[in-house]
């Protein structure tokens, strides 16, 4: 591969849908609209824990412009989930969650639409409700499902009341492991439940055929999930539901699984009408899918020369009134919690909780930035406690070519030294504490590309352009650009040549969706597997025309050539439209399983890190004495993307990563009091701005994958798990106080700094 | 409620909508027109999405009604490249990397466009300080920031 060179993968071209972005021509979710569709909403538990008494929609119904009123009562009784099905449509018989839906109504406007839902009455008995990690593990807690045990779930969890899972990775003896150690240091930490934040809300629009097929319009980020799980809850053929994906605003996560799809579908098949739900904000801080607040325990033992010889490690998620993605995040965090470190023996367990709050989800590296803050926390912890340099501490600890992970995983392309290295002198690390009240911070970390398959089908069309076709939604990342920057590169043409169709579940291929770092990698490789099935047939073509040897052909230039002669991609194309039906080829791709020792996990879903990337992060700031407000100077990331497919969007990941990343260490928080969010609105949930937000310096650290096309790794989730830990750390080398709780607020410095006097 | 004819200036036509008087200009631009560059998000004023330009002014159109345009002037994202040609400031956000998911971006280039128009040279903590009602999540700001600052400097150039 370094021996050719490479015109399109690489290089920092922009990204194809990027002028209908600018020109607001660009069509999103939230922007799709049929002529009379009708406006759906939905009606919401305003209880924590309670029984339905009473449900009354009559008065709704009979509103003027109401074309219906839907509850449990109106659509078929099933339990639909991932790995573990919990979920209804709608609530019955009780309600688990403030914001839980328990009907939905459909209005020829808005204002109708309103009404309807201020006309429906619910009248409740409340029931005690278990409303923090605390109280729904205390012994004889009450069940956020009673009837937990008759649900449908994949046999590798272990679910035990509130618990619906526990994943736990164990290695060596940690018992002799803390024998061993010289010192044994434990910690509680604490984070809290964040939201994705995207700028656009979960929209979907909703329309039913005379044949029985509904097609919905939505920005999922997995379509084919979406269409399955859409059959399940209607109880139709996957064969007749279409879901397309117009454009996305943004996901992070948040729009993996089915949000509002559902009630439009409903609706718009009782009204026989296309129906379009969009989410307010209230709506999405209180009832989506964000990431689940934590409670972290680490208890660690090291030598005195900073070897970490033993690491027990227990992370709950607060996963809210349904599992969502929790038994898989709970499996995800023991390999966090592991860290990108060496060591003999491990004990690690991640336990997925019901609480009665919002169903979580996944955001952009589920249980990475929670788990690696207390992780990365305490390795600072530790090194001011042996004297030892953060930086000296993890370069003693971290993986290195060929070593195991934690569930014995061979390890390769393992650049984190290089990170680190990197990382500390672009902040200027030797001068850690540059002055009063000035202090700088490290964090390292490792991260998985996500597996899954993906398809593709590639023209070319009689004018030499190429059409690629790809299940994938492009949700904002540019790693459609990414992909198509590979197929142009295995053809010899331009990325303007590639014109892009993805994400119908009818027209194209499965993809496994726009998740886990994963689109770039996976459509990339199957871009590879198109060309790789049609060069054949291009050559056969292109040798009969030429008058030379297939074996003798090559591509160039958008060209075949061979013995110094050559035909267009262009000229075969239209000979093969008039000879043989055209040049199409389809191309696909799974990441291969990568091996681990099975007898080292349990419950655990997700039990190696594929194609790994290692990164580091560093952070100069300031905090207020008085204050306690954190100002950022600057902001350092060495990641290791294996191979930079389009470094200006890489950075753009990175950059955005971080903000995000920013906003879960120092200001974001969903705030619940009494089981009610009190901060459901922008203005209050405390995102970043631009005011808000250093310079971020970005090192593209490449040591290629194995696996990936060109040896890229996954790129998008990294740069989001190390900001609240490096800040965290930087923190304290500027104050002296450690806060274990995230966010890390002004209120909470200065009170710490109080109580320290 | 009963509806009232409003004439409206947007992109330099003129449109005669009928609506009722409590609908907000991001509505009828949206709904009625069929103008969906300007985004709704947070419908309260919060994010920005929604920015357009009144008599030159970024407002946030979830929060200005409909019939408060009588006479003015609006300018949507639609109307900001002319006779095909990208405007500067969104030839430099293609330019720079800085669009992701594109959906604040809309409102960005409109910010941006009512500042760059009273200080075309305006340095990156100006630009910082004008962006900070429209928020981005995807970006991390500082392309956003670097492509303002260089449509600035093109615009304060002559180019």
């Amino acid at each position: 591969m370094a021996t050719r060179e490479l015109h399109v993968v690489g290089k920092s071209l922009p990204r194809f849908d990027a002028p209908g972005k600018v020109t607001g021509t660009a069509v999103y979710a939230a922007d799709f609209a049929l002529p009379g569709m009708l406006v759906g909403k939905v009606y919401r538990s305003t209880q924590a824990h309670a029984r339905i008494v009473r449900l009354d929609v009559g008065r709704a119904r009979a509103l003027p412009g109401v074309r219906a009123v839907i509850s449990a009562a109106d659509v078929p009784e099933v339990r639909y989930g991932g790995g573990l099905k919990d979920e209804t449509v709608f609530a019955a018989g009780k309600v688990r969650y403030v914001g839980q839906p328990v009907a939905a109504v459909a209005a020829t406007t808005s204002e109708a639409a309103e009404a309807a839902l201020a006309a429906i009455e619910a009248v409740y008995e409340p029931l005690p409700a278990v409303l923090d990690l605390e109280a729904a593990l205390a012994p004889g807690a009450p069940l956020v499902h009673e009837e937990w045990q008759s649900y449908t779930a994949i046999p590798i969890l272990h679910r035990d009341g509130n618990v619906c899972n526990r994943a736990r990775i164990v290695v060596g003896d940690i018992e002799r492991g803390f024998e061993e150690a010289h010192r044994i240091f434990e910690h509680r930490f604490r984070t809290s439940m964040v939201h994705q934040g995207y700028t656009e809300p979960r929209a979907a629009v909703a329309q039913w055929d005379s044949s029985g097929t509904v097609t919905v319009w939505s920005n999922t980020q997995l379509p084919f999930e979406v269409q399955n799980t859409l059959a399940e809850i209607l109880q139709t053929p996957p064969s007749k539901i279409r879901v397309v994906v117009p454009g996305i605003g943004g996901g992070f996560g948040g729009k993996l699984r089915v949000g509002v799809e559902h009630f439009a579908a409903f609706l718009a098949r009782k009204t026989g009408r296309a129906v379009k739900v969009i989410t307010t904000s209230e709506e999405e801080l209180t009832a989506a899918y964000p990431r689940q607040g934590t409670v972290v325990e680490l208890k660690t033992g090291v030598t005195n020369d900073g070897r970490i010889v033993a690491k027990e490690g227990r992370i709950w998620f607060d996963t809210g009134a349904f599992a969502g993605s929790g038994p898989g995040v709970a499996s995800v965090a023991t390999l966090v919690l592991a860290g990108p470190y060496k060591i003999p023996n491990l004990r690690l367990e991640g336990f997925a909780v019901y609480t009665n709050k919002t169903n979580c989800g996944s955001f952009r590296a589920p249980s990475g930035p929670q788990a690696n803050f207390a992780v990365e926390s305490q390795m600072d912890i530790i090194a001011d406690a042996l004297g030892l340099d953060p930086l000296e501490l993890r370069l003693r600890n971290i993986v290195r070519e060929g070593d195991e992970g934690p569930t014995g995983q061979v390890l390769n392309a393992v650049g984190l030294e290089e990170c680190l290295r990197k990382a500390a002198a672009a902040i200027g690390w030797s001068d850690r504490r540059p002055g009063k009240w000035r202090g700088k911070g490290l964090a390292c970390g490792w991260w998985t590309t996500t597996g899954g398959s993906s398809g593709v089908y590639v023209k070319i069309n009689p004018d030499g352009t190429v059409a690629l076709n790809t299940g994938a939604a492009e949700i904002g990342t540019a790693a459609l650009t990414g992909a198509a920057q590979v197929l142009a590169e295995e053809l010899t043409v331009d990325l303007a040549d590639i014109s892009v169709v993805s994400a119908d579940t009818f027209s194209t291929p499965f993809d496994f969706g726009a998740q886990g770092s994963r689109t770039a990698f996976a459509v990339g490789n199957a871009c590879r597997a198109a060309v790789a099935d049609l060069k054949p047939r291009i050559f056969l073509l292109a040798a009969a025309q030429l008058g030379v040897e297939a074996e003798a052909c090559a591509l160039a230039d958008k060209h075949v050539v061979a013995d110094g002669k050559r035909i267009s991609l262009a000229d075969l194309a239209r000979l093969s439209q008039q000879t043989g039906g055209g040049l199409i080829a389809q191309g696909t791709f799974i990441a291969p399983p990568t091996a681990y020792d099975a007898k080292r996990v349990e419950g655990h879903v997700y039990p190696a890190f594929h194609s790994p990337s290692f990164h580091a992060h560093a952070v100069d700031l300031s905090v207020d004495a008085e204050t306690g407000e954190v100002t950022l100077h600057k902001y350092v990331v060495a990641q290791d993307v294996g191979f930079a497919m389009n470094p200006t969007y890489i950075e753009g990941q990175i950059e955005g990563g971080v903000a995000q990343g920013l906003g879960q260490a120092l200001s974001e928080e969903i705030v619940y009091e009494g089981g009610r969010v009190v901060n459901a609105n922008l203005t209050d949930y405390k995102m970043p701005t631009t005011l808000d937000m250093p310079r971020v310096d970005t090192i593209l650290v490449q040591h290629p994958s194995l696996v990936g096309p060109y040896g890229a790794k996954g790129v998008g989730e990294p740069p989001n798990i190390e900001p609240p830990a490096a800040v965290a750390n930087g923190v304290a080398s500027a104050t002296g106080l450690r806060v274990t709780v995230l966010p890390i607020t002004a209120e909470r410095i200065a009170l710490g700094l109080r109580d320290a006097g | 409620m009963s509806k009232v004819a409003v004439e409206l200036c947007i992109n330099g036509e003129r449109h005669e909508v009928l609506t009722e008087p409590h609908r907000t200009l991001l509505e009828v631009l949206r709904v009625d027109l069929g103008l969906t560059g300007t985004k709704e998000n947070c419908l309260e004023a919060e994010c920005g999405v929604c920015t357009v330009l009144l008599d030159g002014r970024a407002v946030n159109s979830c929060i200005v009604l409909a019939v408060q345009c009588r006479g003015r002037e609006v300018l949507t994202i639609e109307g900001v490249a002319r006779d095909g040609v990208l405007h500067p400031i969104q030839q430099a956000f293609i330019d720079h990397g800085a669009v992701q998911c594109g959906y604040c971006i809309p409102g960005m280039i409109l910010s941006a466009k009512a500042f760059l128009e009273e200080c075309p040279g305006a340095a990156e903590a100006d630009v910082r300080e004008v962006l900070a009602g429209n928020l981005c999540r995807c970006t991390g700001y500082q392309k956003i920031a670097d492509a303002v600052v260089a449509a600035g400097r093109a615009v304060a150039a002559g180019g």
